[in-house]
């Protein structure tokens, strides 16, 4: 049986930890060693600001389904508008940068649309089995 | 100011330090980019990144990191990197920037170069 965690915060750089925190207290109770769950806390992380840093405020959907030791995060951006309510700080040509850590620490990860609204989405399977 | 997040500089033997400290993300990225935008502005010959204190570091503060590198260069001055956190030197391994930057495990190292 799977277990279903929604989170729905507005675009707000500094309510994005609470992304973070969210990924990191499902994955502890996951059964995730230390180093899996601070993959998940930044994975999520970078899953939110791709989809913010597109612009338009609104708010950030995130669903985390933990099936035994699966977890797969979702994350949608309901935007409300074109005006972007987070300062972008990176450089464009850094855009793959977000891609690149997302390939290293999750076993899969993708973009998509949902209703009308773009989500991302990954997926991380812990590595030791549990007794 | 991020309860999580804060930032200082000094200068140690003619070295400017920007030392960051707490998370940085996508909040807390823009104070790091002022702080190294104005220490940079002065001209020192080098500059030292100290993320010792650092927990927690996403793409957009390497994307800041990056641009400070760029600002050091067309300065003319040298920027090196202070870090030993497990977590965050595995962001720069992943995303290949330990080619891209002077990194070292120890600020005195950093400073003497």
């Amino acid at each position: 049986m799977s277990d279903l965690v929604t989170l729905s915060i507005p675009v707000s750089a500094d309510l994005l930890v609470l992304a973070r925190l969210t990924a990191a207290t499902v994955a502890s109770r996951a059964g995730f060693d230390v180093e899996e769950i601070e993959d998940l806390r930044l994975a999520v992380d970078e899953l939110c600001i791709s989809l913010v840093n597109e612009g338009g405020g609104g708010r950030l959907e995130l669903e985390f389904i933990r099936d035994a030791g699966l977890i797969e995060v979702s994350c949608t951006h309901q935007a409300t508008s074109d005006d972007s309510v987070v300062d972008a700080v990176s450089d464009p040509s850094l855009e793959g940068l977000s891609a690149r850590i997302l390939d290293a620490l999750v076993d899969a990860h993708g973009r998509d649309n949902r209703s009308g609204y773009e989500r991302a989405w990954l997926r991380k399977q812990r590595a030791r089995q549990q007794a | 100011m991020d309860e999580t997040f804060d930032i200082s500089e000094e200068t140690r033997d003619g070295v400017s330090i920007v030392r960051a400290a707490g998370e940085i993300d996508i909040a807390t990225a823009p104070a790091l980019r002022g702080e190294l935008e104005a220490t940079i502005g002065r001209r020192p010959d080098v500059v030292v990144v100290d993320l010792l204190g650092v927990t927690f570091m996403d793409s957009t503060a390497l994307g800041v990191l990056v641009g400070a590198l760029k600002g050091c260069r067309e300065a003319g001055c040298s920027m090196r990197i202070v870090v030993s956190d497990a977590r965050v030197l595995k962001v720069f391994e992943i995303t290949g920037l330990t080619e891209l930057f002077s990194i070292f495990s120890a600020l005195d190292e950093a400073v003497q170069g």
